[in-house]
């Protein structure tokens, strides 16, 4: 019987399907479902050669322009890619975890970093010989941003850095490849009823004296990308790695996850897609009381109703990314589609939050439908699906942001302001 | 230089159906991909010109409905310089006779060609007649089975050449122009484009030709201008599941003794 293609590629550019194309090659020889679940199994194993894959394809910041060093693709062009990594990876770790936090950090930093740390880091990091990544969250603090008590002070032209980081993907990673993080700081004091005022950027190299790393965490899944965090003791950084505006570090900030978001989105629909596959693979094979599970509504009804849902958030996350290029038209930073058609930051953030929210869900529920459609061989890791439910779930309870925080945004943009619960 | 690889779209599955009245494949609902083994000649070709220090230019051409365009993009981005698709309604249901007369008109038109590169055959009609007849009808000779390019002297005017046997290989030496129809090593793996490749590709020159820019009659074209007639079309019925013999190398010996006396094939 014919492998299941829950694929639709008729509305994708030529160079689009070429993109997909290229990555289910370059997957074919380099990783197969068995090596992420033996990948998964193993816990941070440091896969150099399937990062370096990932670069050579050029898969990561596909959309910072080529003058910076990358393909200056449309983000229409990066969800493809970002849903058929999703697709070869679905626990969302080494490849489309790796990928979302370069690709939607990595275009954030270049926007915002002088040109010592794009030479140094950024350009390195396309071509997968560094890591940058996000710490934003501390021992107190994360989505609520009241709680943040690192702080940076001026000494002569340098800025010294003090705090904890934790919960940090990549820490690992980053330490063997070298590279560094956008970190978050206080600048000022504290603004009653304005958390987010007086936070400024930073770019930290991992290497900086006074970089403590600490150990990765022993994570339920998603584990050949590693979590841990680090201590900042009067690590001092240069003027120039200071990201934007001093004291502007916020916005800046809730770009970067508004790209990233965008690529834990894209990718959770491919992980939903591949899953949907494999288990169809089963389910119409396996016979039981005489007829293949697949004719049993119990089986096929959920089935379907997760391929809608998937087929609605490919649509939701291709409207979002039509958003994010319009919004680097209209601010004229790079040319991407030409159309000048306005969204409000704020509403492209609502829309994000929406698929942000919603579809690791969509992957993480139909991860667990497959598992009760297949029973114990569901359970087992010679499937993907239980790989697939615990790497997903990162992006359910946290990674790039909780899900009950992009309730709140939505909420704040559908209902107003008066209504957010917490401020 | 100038090297042309004729490659063709095929339908990429293994489950292929017959339209039972034309006795043609149906391509409609079916997706497609680059022929393999031309895009192994293409391989071939591109890792030439990136040894060459003379200039090579690459031209894939390809014979199709428009939406062949899509195996001509990949071309694009594997290495190619410039894509030509020959699409027609009169160039519609070709045997290869009538396919081979319009890639030769199509070289002629292209001019100064050095090298034609072909796949040894195509995944959807395993003829393997395209790349002979190409060569016949352009008065060129022909390598057939080749799986490698040993050496290339343009000055000589001549190129070394692995071809396959059943017995192995020979090594064979050829004037050029000629025409190669290759055939990849098991094992081969294609060059895979990047993302950057592709956007490159995007940028290349491409172009469609019809009947008027290659001149002639339309029943020298297509099904009018096809010297066979398709009869019937049928898939042979499945093989039996077979027996396996899954013991150590000693015992297995034995056991397939057994069963080939017990069939009487002994």
């Amino acid at each position: 019987m014919a492998r299941t293609n829950l694929s639709d590629d008729r509305e994708l550019t030529e160079e689009q399907k070429l993109f997909k194309e290229s990555i289910s090659d370059w997957a074919e020889r380099n990783l197969s479902l068995e090596r992420v679940i033996e990948m998964n199994r193993e816990g941070h194993p440091f896969p150099e050669d399937i990062i370096e894959g990932l670069a050579e394809l050029g898969v990561i910041m596909g959309p910072v322009p080529e003058e910076h060093g990358g393909m200056g693709l449309t983000w229409k062009d990066q969800v493809v890619i970002a849903d058929q990594i999703g697709y070869i990876d679905p626990s969302i770790a080494t490849a489309a975890g790796f990928m979302a936090v370069e690709t939607g950090w990595g275009f954030t930093l270049n926007r915002y970093c002088s040109e010592e740390v794009r030479e140094k880091y950024v350009k390195p990091s396309i071509k997968g010989k560094k890591f940058v990544g996000i710490a934003t969250t501390e021992p107190k603090g994360g989505s609520d941003v009241a709680g943040f008590e690192s702080t940076a002070e001026k000494d002569g032209d340098e800025w010294v850095l003090n705090g904890e980081k934790t919960f940090i993907s990549g820490v690992e990673e980053c330490r063997k490849m070298g590279g560094g993080y956008w970190v978050n700081v206080r600048t000022g004091p504290q603004v009653e009823g304005a958390p987010h005022k007086n936070m400024t950027s930073f770019f930290v190299p991992i290497d900086a004296d006074g970089m403590k790393l600490q150990e990765p965490y022993d994570d339920a899944g998603r584990s050949s990308l590693s979590t841990s965090g680090f201590i900042m003791e009067d690590v001092r950084i240069p003027e120039e790695y200071m990201l934007g505006e001093k004291g502007k570090g916020f916005y800046h900030t809730m770009e970067g996850f508004d790209l990233a978001r965008i690529m834990i989105g894209a990718s959770a629909v491919g992980v939903t897609r591949r899953v949907l596959e494999e288990a169809a693979d089963y389910i119409k094979e396996r016979e039981t009381f005489g007829n293949p599970l697949a004719k049993y509504e119990g089986i096929q009804f959920p089935f379907v109703e997760r391929y809608t849902e998937m087929e609605a958030s490919k649509l939701m996350v291709r409207k979002v990314a039509d958003m994010a290029d319009t919004r680097y038209d209209e601010e004229g930073w790079v040319k991407r589609t030409g159309k000048a058609q306005t969204y409000k930051p704020t509403e492209i953030a609502k829309w994000i939050s929406m698929i942000k929210y919603k579809i690791p869900h969509l992957a993480k529920d139909t991860a667990d439908d497959a598992m009760h459609w297949l029973g114990a061989a569901g359970y087992s890791s010679e499937y993907i699906f239980e790989t697939a439910w615990r790497g997903v779930m990162s992006y359910c309870v946290g990674a790039e942001g909780g899900a009950n925080i992009q309730k709140i945004v939505i909420g704040r943009e559908t209902l107003g302001k008066d209504y957010v619960p917490y401020k | 230089m100038r090297f042309v690889v004729l490659v063709k779209q095929v339908p990429d599955t293994t489950e292929v159906e017959v339209d039972e009245e034309t006795g043609t494949i149906i391509r409609e609902g079916v997706p497609s991909t680059l022929n393999a083994f031309d895009e192994f000649a293409l391989n071939v070709a591109v890792d030439i010109k990136e040894q060459k220090e003379e200039e090579v230019e690459i031209v894939a051409l390809s014979m199709g409905p428009p939406q062949a365009e899509e195996a001509l993009n990949k071309c694009l981005a594997i290495g190619a310089d410039r894509a030509i698709l020959l699409t027609d309604r009169a160039f519609a249901g070709a045997d290869t006779w009538a396919t081979a007369v319009t890639l030769s008109r199509a070289l002629k038109k292209i001019g100064n060609v050095d090298l034609i590169f072909a796949g040894q055959e195509a995944s959807d009609g395993n003829t393997a007649q395209v790349g002979p007849e190409v060569a016949a009808h352009r008065g060129l000779p022909q390598l057939t089975y080749v799986s490698e390019i040993e050496k290339l002297d343009p000055g000589e005017g001549n190129i070394v050449c692995k071809k396959e046997t059943d017995e192995g290989h020979v090594r064979i030496k050829s004037d050029i122009p000629v025409v190669l129809a290759c055939m990849p090593d098991p094992g081969f793996e294609p060059k895979i484009p990047n993302v950057r490749e592709i956007m490159k590709a995007k940028k290349k020159p491409k172009e469609q030709w019809g009947i008027e820019d290659l001149g002639g009659k339309e029943d020298d074209f297509g099904l009018e201008g096809s010297e066979s007639v398709v009869i019937e079309t049928y898939s042979p019925p499945p093989k039996g599941e077979g027996i396996k013999i899954e013991e150590e190398p000693e015992k297995s010996v034995d056991e397939l003794l057994k069963f080939l006396d017990e069939e009487g094939i002994l």
